[in-house]
């Protein structure tokens, strides 16, 4: 598939598109989609029941005594009382309404809950993007037009290096050292951007910073390889003999080709933007999905779990998506 | 001639003595033309020998405390100095070492397996099988490595065993996708056309051209997939979820006493920590000069 | 300069008494800095209760934070759910006497005002009815402990401002269970029609008002302004809180808890353990330091239920295997107590002195590995037995304890396999009793009896060797009914020189932890808790020196 994409480059001029012809492939590449979405539920649900210690133990734990509680009351007011299936079908006819439960600690709405952390973690994605990018592409093309050359190899170190060093190592060393040598550090606190946007950006660039880097590797390998094709084509020899200066042929030509796989690649990655930032988040106290996540496998809050993995296969798959489709808007060849 | 063949074709008609094994031709020419990978091999070979041999390089034991020692800096008997049980830093280095190649090749391994079954399988079949495993590896790749493997993890408990088996049949999983590009694009190979029109059976193919050109990409994928279960395991160990202690996985070394111990006595966190970068840096610049080598339509993969 | 400058404000502030002043955000790391609340329902039942909902919530007793050390009294409010009888004051209780043996009259404060709370009331004074109803809700949760209120016969209203107990019999931890412990918070009866679980129906008389909850980030508070309490300080009288905002921040990583102390983003760290202490006062010498002995007692609990650890003899090698004085001399940096489990100095007159007790019990603690194996042998243990020990991975310091306790039982011949399990799969392995044989367990101490019964007493569900003795249950129960303390202080004394012998656990030393602040935050001492997990009258009485914050270099 990669490959099919990597000619794409080459293609001079857009094809003419036919409506019909697309809208035929958004719907196929919808409906492709929706079993996906049904198989993933199935086994999200089914999982996160399977893990040893349930709701209801952990809840009776949480005294000293705990014999002789009414466990099955218990599992009534939750809805756990149910066989599996039954519940699943419960929970999906909920979600069809819009309604993907509630947390069985806290009665609050998993909707709510998501709609507290998602923002946060788009966002600390999204400033990792661009940390990602603007790292990545300049950085790749100097690669490619340098090729072989120490320079070349510096970058290519340095990106794997981002690569091979864990995050949560590079996070503590950027947390730690600078409060004891400085008596500074990012700031340790959350504060939602429309009260506070300076606050919120400096909460947030550390670890948007990190995540972008190890982002960057691959994205500026990407970048460089796709770049090294294009400079070989005809046309840009033709526009070097025309003698035009090489910044020009840079930019006006072999750019516009090749980042169109460079965006194909980001949309690859977005998993690891909100996967990747469990860590972070847990050091640099950042509120996230990636937090509320892992809080509630800890305390097994089923339906706040399963909302979590949802949401995040519908993000992860609509990205999908969205690339999929501005792809096969600018290449016929892919759509068939 | 299948490429691997050729490019090992091209390395042997470049020495003198004919008679000469083919990866160690391989090698030379990896020297004279991707020197910083052919450091990352040397790094990765010293790597794997210290965790063969570490039973035997290793002075102390691997969980041989003694309190009496505890937090010593690097010294002549120490070399790296002693934790905060007093174990000698160096000999865990080299059993944290045994563990990751252990965990690493195994688990690579299974991920190499599944993938070249996975890969094979949808990409030589496509039709109904590809579209219903292509459906399957989506929702797979759907979600974050690390979210899956909390969840997962969760489940079955740490443990050696479990850990080998998920991270392997996460990397296996996500990387039948590379497999199964490079198998369609062999498929239309005439080679293998050829193959079939004389009535070769399907296993015949299959192992004998298919296989054969699948190679380059898979031996890249193992290399690198290495590197990235052993990076796994150090997120996991951050987490709580890694291998148990008294285990001196490089992850956990560097996540838990590392950090915790760190004001006094950076020694701890440095030697994991320099390790873990070294070796898997190593590992993926080496990776990469054999893609570059064996299969250069593999770059950017 | 720095130090120049903090010298001089610290003469400054030795020649003129301080004047308290009023503003300013308090941000505090408390002793559970890493655990999100779970519930917000006071019928959850949930330990931590009062410790997310007690700056806001009131209760009928509170420790007298006037009888503190550091205002010249006797007590240093550490113990996280026990309070010495002439320690406690009546918070929502104005007076409190008995008629006759078993009814209880509270009469309670006439001034005390619930907070406006939207969508739950407007604000209005407490009544009796008011602690009917928070008795009752709790009582006829389907969570409840099912004994807990046994002794409770009935409650009742005499009129608006007092409260009646009739007991079926008398407790002697009365006080504790529905007064100053886990679940007495006293909330308006309006809370019987909203959700209960959601925390913005948070509602109570205190000095805090719940006004924000940021899931598994911060909790905060802002300032009740018609809070009904003073406080007299240098013999003034204060209306309080000081501070405008109170927030309680969740932080995960212990790096950066201790990161976000040193560089001020933090006023208080309630509990940090003694390996960044050094380091700390070195870089940030300006902090105020307290140290108190933890309040749970560490054990690896052995199930003698199963062979052989069936076998006294058995459990009593393996405390000898382990060399419990290296372990506070070097493994705690000398930061231990060698025994202060199932009693805590803190309890006064019911916690016994390792030094003075039996031979038996003081021989447990020390170190003999050859006399293990004897007695190993001795029980017909094998060279290299195995057994599995589980341990929560929530525990830092555990998982830093058990490799060096593989190491003492590898040199008597045992091997024990090490099982790191997350919070909830530990404790559900207990409460299913699906664990051990080994589980190195923290438990808190909680008082000087229920320290005995929930661990030691037949079928509890925190008692994870499930010891079980007759004989033990009968005085447990029996020690409920004492009403004269120092007979309670006799038995209490013998029980716990026998479980101690018995060994149902190997014993470990108990750790200290310290608490660190900056200057500028005033009228505090490092107190902890004045009810059970109870620290928001505290933080009600502290006021913040913002200019001294200024000149230390923090805005």
């Amino acid at each position: 598939m990669l490959d099919m994409r990597g000619r794409a480059c080459f293609s001079k001029g857009l094809a003419s598109v036919k409506w019909s012809a697309m809208q035929a492939f958004i719907i196929r590449r919808i409906l492709a989609v929706i079993p996906t979405l049904i198989f993933t539920s199935v086994i999200v649900f089914a999982s996160i029941r399977m893990i040893p210690g349930d709701v209801i133990d952990l809840m009776l734990a949480q005294n000293d005594i705990s014999t002789g509680n009414d466990r099955a009351l218990i599992e009534a007011s939750l809805g756990l009382d149910k066989p599996i299936y039954v519940q699943y079908f419960v929970w999906a006819g909920n979600l069809l309404q819009g309604d993907l439960g509630r947390s069985l600690w806290q009665n609050t709405p998993v909707t709510e809950q998501l709609a507290a952390t998602l923002p946060i973690t788009f966002e600390l994605g999204f400033l990792a993007l661009i940390v990602a990018l603007s790292v990545a592409i300049p950085i790749g093309i100097y690669s490619a037009m340098r090729q072989d050359t120490a320079g070349d190899y510096v970058a290519r170190s340095f990106s794997l290096l981002m690569l091979a060093v864990p995050s949560f190592w590079l996070g503590t060393l950027v947390m730690v050292f600078p409060s004891v040598w400085w008596r500074w550090s990012p700031p340790l606190q959350y504060t939602p951007f429309l009260e506070d946007p300076f606050g919120n950006l400096a909460h947030m660039m550390v670890p948007a910073i990190l995540l972008g880097l190890s982002l960057s590797a691959v994205t500026m390998r990407m970048t460089r390889t796709m770049m090294l094709e294009v400079l070989r084509q005809d046309y840009i020899r033709t526009a070097r003999a025309k003698g035009l200066a090489e910044h020009v042929v840079v930019l006006r030509h072999a750019l516009r080709n090749c980042l169109i796989p460079v965006v194909t690649l980001i949309g690859l990655q977005a998993p690891l933007l909100i996967g990747g930032a469990v860590i972070l988040e847990q050091i640099f106290v950042v509120p996230g999905m990636g937090l509320l996540l892992l809080e509630a496998v800890f305390q097994r809050d089923y339906p706040v779990v399963t909302g979590v993995f949802l949401v995040v296969g519908v993000a992860i798959l609509a990205i999908n998506l969205l690339v999929d489709l501005t792809y096969g808007f600018l290449d016929p060849k892919v759509r068939h | 001639m299948s490429d691997v063949t050729a490019s090992l074709t091209a390395t042997l008609s470049g020495s003198l003595a004919p008679a000469r094994h083919p990866v160690v031709a391989f090698h030379r020419r990896l020297f004279r033309e991707k020197p910083l990978g052919a450091i990352g091999g040397i790094l990765f070979a010293v790597f794997l020998f210290c965790g063969l041999f570490a039973d035997f390089l290793a002075p102390f034991g691997l969980n041989e405390t003694d309190m009496l020692r505890r937090l010593q800096s690097p010294s002549w008997s120490h070399w790296f100095g002693t934790d905060h049980l007093g174990r000698d830093v160096l000999s865990r280095i080299l059993f944290g070492a045994q563990l990751s190649v252990i965990v690493g090749f195994l688990a690579a391994g299974l991920a190499t397996i599944i993938s070249i079954v996975l890969g094979v399988v949808t990409g030589y079949f496509g039709g109904a099988i590809d579209m219903t495993i292509q459906r399957f590896v989506d929702a797979w790749m759907t979600f974050p490595d690390l979210v899956l493997l909390i969840v997962v993890i969760s489940i079955v408990g740490p443990g050696v065993p479990q850990i080998v088996i998920i991270l392997g049949c996460l990397y296996g999983i996500a990387g039948s996708r590379i497999i199964r590009g490079s198998v369609i694009g062999i498929r239309e190979n005439m080679y293998v056309h050829a193959a079939q029109s004389t009535g070769a059976s399907t296993p015949h193919i299959l192992i004998f051209h298919i296989l054969p050109n699948v190679m380059p990409v898979v031996i890249v994928l193992f290399t690198t997939r290495v590197g990235a279960v052993i990076l796994a395991e150090a997120g996991l160990s951050f987490l709580g979820l890694g291998v148990p202690p008294p285990a001196p996985t490089w992850g956990s070394m560097l996540s838990g006493t590392g950090r915790t111990y760190m004001y006094l006595g950076p020694w701890l966190a440095l030697a994991p920590g320099l390790c873990l970068t070294v070796v898997v840096y190593a590992i993926n610049i080496y990776g990469d000069a054999l893609r570059d080598l064996l299969d250069p339509r593999m770059r950017g993969r | 300069m720095r130090v120049l400058l903090l010298l001089s404000v610290l003469a400054g502030m030795k020649v003129w008494a301080e004047t308290p002043q009023y503003g300013g955000d308090l941000n505090v790391g408390t002793v559970n800095v890493t655990l999100s609340p779970l519930s917000w329902d006071p019928a959850d039942w949930t330990w931590k209760s009062n410790h997310d909902t007690g700056a806001a919530r009131e209760q009928l007793f509170a420790g007298d934070l006037d009888k503190s050390i550091r205002k010249g009294g006797a007590y240093p409010f550490i113990a996280d759910a026990y309070l010495p009888t002439e320690s406690i004051r009546g918070e929502l209780a104005e007076s409190w006497s008995w008629e006759g043996d078993l009814t209880l009259v509270i009469n309670l404060r006439r001034n005390a005002l619930f907070t406006d709370r939207p969508g739950v009331m407007k604000a209005r004074l407490l009544e009796a009815e008011d602690v009917v109803f928070s008795y009752n809700l709790i009582d006829q949760s389907p969570k409840r402990i099912p004994t807990y209120f046994d002794h409770i016969k009935n409650v009742y209203a005499r009129d608006q401002h007092t409260v009646v107990f009739e007991f079926s019999q008398y407790n002697a931890e009365w006080m504790y269970r529905f007064g100053y412990g886990y679940y007495s918070g006293i909330s308006p009866r309006e809370l019987g029609k909203v959700d209960r679980k959601d925390w913005r129906n948070v509602s109570g008389t205190g000095p805090f008002i719940l006004e924000k909850y940021v899931q598994a980030n911060a909790h905060i508070y802002t300032r009740n302004d018609n809070y009904w309490d003073q406080e007299t300080i240098d013999g003034k009288q204060y209306d309080i809180p000081f501070v405008d905002k109170l927030i309680y921040r969740i932080i995960k990583d212990e790096a950066t808890y201790l990161t976000a102390l040193r560089t001020g983003q933090l006023d208080i760290l309630e509990a940090m353990r003694w390996i960044a202490v050094d380091h700390l006062k070195e870089t940030t010498p300006e902090l105020k330091w307290n140290r108190w002995l933890g309040t749970s007692g560490t054990f690896l609990s052995l199930r003698v239920d199963q062979k052989p650890f069936d076998d006294v003899r058995v459990r009593r090698a393996l405390n000898l295997a382990v060399n419990q004085k290296e372990i506070v001399e070097l493994f705690y940096g000398g930061h231990a107590e060698l025994m202060a489990y199932p009693q805590h100095p803190g309890f006064g007159d019911y916690f016994e002195p390792l030094a003075d007790m039996p031979e038996a019990v003081q021989a447990l603690f020390t170190y003999n590995p050859k006399k293990a194996r004897q007695l190993l042998d001795e029980a017909g243990v094998p060279e290299g037995f195995t057994f599995n020990v589980q341990v929560c991975s929530c525990s830092p310091s555990n998982m830093d304890l058990i490799p060096l306790l593989e190491s003492y039982l590898k040199k008597v011949g045992i091997q024990i396999i090490i099982q790191p399990m997350e919070y909830a799969s530990f404790l559900s392995a207990m409460t299913t009793k699906t664990h051990g044989p080994g589980y190195l367990l923290n438990s808190g101490h909680v008082n000087p009896i229920t320290t005995l019964r929930k661990s030691f007493v037949t079928g509890q569900t925190w008692n994870p060797s499930q010891y079980s003795s007759d004989y033990f249950d009968e005085q447990v129960r029996l020690l409920h009914l004492m009403r004269d303390e120092n007979e309670r202080i006799e038995v209490l004394r013998a029980l716990t020189r026998e479980i101690l012998a018995e060994a149902p656990y190997i014993w470990l030393p108990v750790a200290y932890a310290h608490t660190a602040w900056w200057p500028w935050v005033k009228n505090y001492g490092g107190e902890l808790r004045v009810g059970a997990v109870r620290p928001g009258p505290i933080y009600g009485r502290i006021w913040v020196d913002e200019k001294l914050k200024a000149d230390l270099g923090f805005d």
